[in-house]
């Protein structure tokens, strides 16, 4: 009787090891998953099972945007914060993206069409290319192809340099474009990586207004 | 006695399957429905791993890479200058010189969106075919392959990679 107790003592310490054990391994995964989920919210390049549109869900979304003030082309300091009361897209691009080509015409004529009703474009070139502070000659010729990029395609909108350095605050860009539209309150109300296409940019813009679909 | 050995038998088959639970934790979770999968690094060196090469003179070696599904990389020679061209190097002082590098043709491509642009890309597999000098003796020379990656509808920053290569001069 005595040897059954201790076996079955030993068997429920057992029982409650694994149970433990199972437990605590059922909570590292959770986190690593929840890691994962993180990770892919931060702005990573990801793609659908089926299809190739990413999907991005930014941790902006429904908060305030983070407030910048970054050099336009001229060399005068922009902040965000002076578009109080106006509907922004902060419209994140580089010179060597191709579908940013693609893009940047819908937007100048998006800005054009709804200037009017306090809508304004911010574009902000990340160029990624981790230039030294000091790299002044690299800086130089970034900016010279910026401005280019920036006559090519008639951009009537205010272009902002070293995007790079605010990128981390907007859940760190990994991929160009990417798109946040924010409301009159500064509250960022939707978020896009990649190009989709004129008309979903252009929902969003009557979104940020208050216009609504 | 009896009753107690079924009671110790059914608690161990019971640990057996808690066991057993506890154990399939550690398979990989499986992503929540719906949700995409992370792209890893968009373009991977396959090989070689190690080369043999006569010591002081110039050997062909070839270098094979293979790009992420459904991304693409520019080519050496992209259609447009502001394009980041892929490019190989070896870094000086590695005991293993570049004298010639052979880039493959680029494949023209075009995004969904602008059927009428042509870019030139690298797509799959691709190889870089190399003619190096050596210096005698063992060399673990660190190349760089930089490019910049995109797919249909957004691109990566550029990148370099490093390509390792464990270099033998005879």
């Amino acid at each position: 009787m005595k040897r059954n107790t201790l076996v079955l003592g030993v068997v429920l310490l057992i029982l409650a090891t694994f149970a433990w054990a199972g437990w605590a391994n059922w909570e590292y995964r959770k986190q690593a998953a929840e890691k994962l989920l993180a990770s892919a919210a931060k702005g990573e390049l990801v793609s659908a099972s089926a299809g190739d549109v990413p999907q991005y869900v930014s941790p902006l979304k429904g908060k305030p945007a983070p407030n910048f003030a970054l050099e336009d082309l001229s060399g005068h300091k922009v902040s965000l914060s002076s578009y109080k009361g106006k509907a922004v897209l902060i419209n994140f691009w580089a010179t060597w993206c191709a579908p940013c080509k693609i893009e940047t015409p819908w937007l100048v004529e998006l800005r054009n069409q709804y200037a009017g009703q306090g809508f304004e474009i911010l574009g902000i070139s990340t160029e990624g290319d981790d230039l030294a502070k000091d790299d002044k000659a690299g800086r130089e010729k970034q900016k010279a192809d910026v401005a280019k990029f920036v006559q090519q395609e008639h951009m009537p909108y205010p272009v902002l340099i070293d995007g790079d350095s605010i990128s981390q605050t907007y859940g760190g860009l990994d991929a160009m474009p990417t798109s946040f539209f924010v409301d009159r309150n500064g509250t960022v109300i939707a978020a896009q990586m990649g190009i989709s296409s004129k008309d979903d940019i252009e929902a969003n813009i009557r979104k940020a207004l208050g216009a609504g679909k | 006695m009896n009753r107690v050995m079924e009671s110790s038998r059914w608690v161990a088959g019971m640990a057996l399957v808690l066991a057993a639970l506890a154990a399939q934790g550690q398979a990989p979770m499986s992503d929540s429905p719906g949700r995409s999968i992370a792209k890893g690094a968009a373009v991977v060196y396959q090989y070689p791993e190690q080369v043999t090469v006569p010591a002081g003179k110039p050997s062909p070696v070839a270098l094979h890479f293979r790009i992420g599904d459904g991304l693409h990389i520019n080519s050496h020679t992209p259609k447009q200058e502001e394009f980041i061209p892929t490019t190989f190097s070896i870094p000086e002082g590695s005991g293993v010189r570049l004298v010639k590098v052979d880039y493959p043709t680029g494949n023209d491509f075009t995004l969904p969106l602008d059927p009428h642009t042509k870019l030139s890309v690298y797509t799959g597999e691709f190889t870089i075919l190399t003619r190096i000098v050596a210096e005698p003796g063992n060399h673990l020379v660190e190349a760089k392959l930089h490019y910049q990656a995109c797919d249909r509808n957004a691109c990566m920053p550029p990148k370099t990679i490093t390509v390792p290569i464990d270099v033998i001069g005879k």
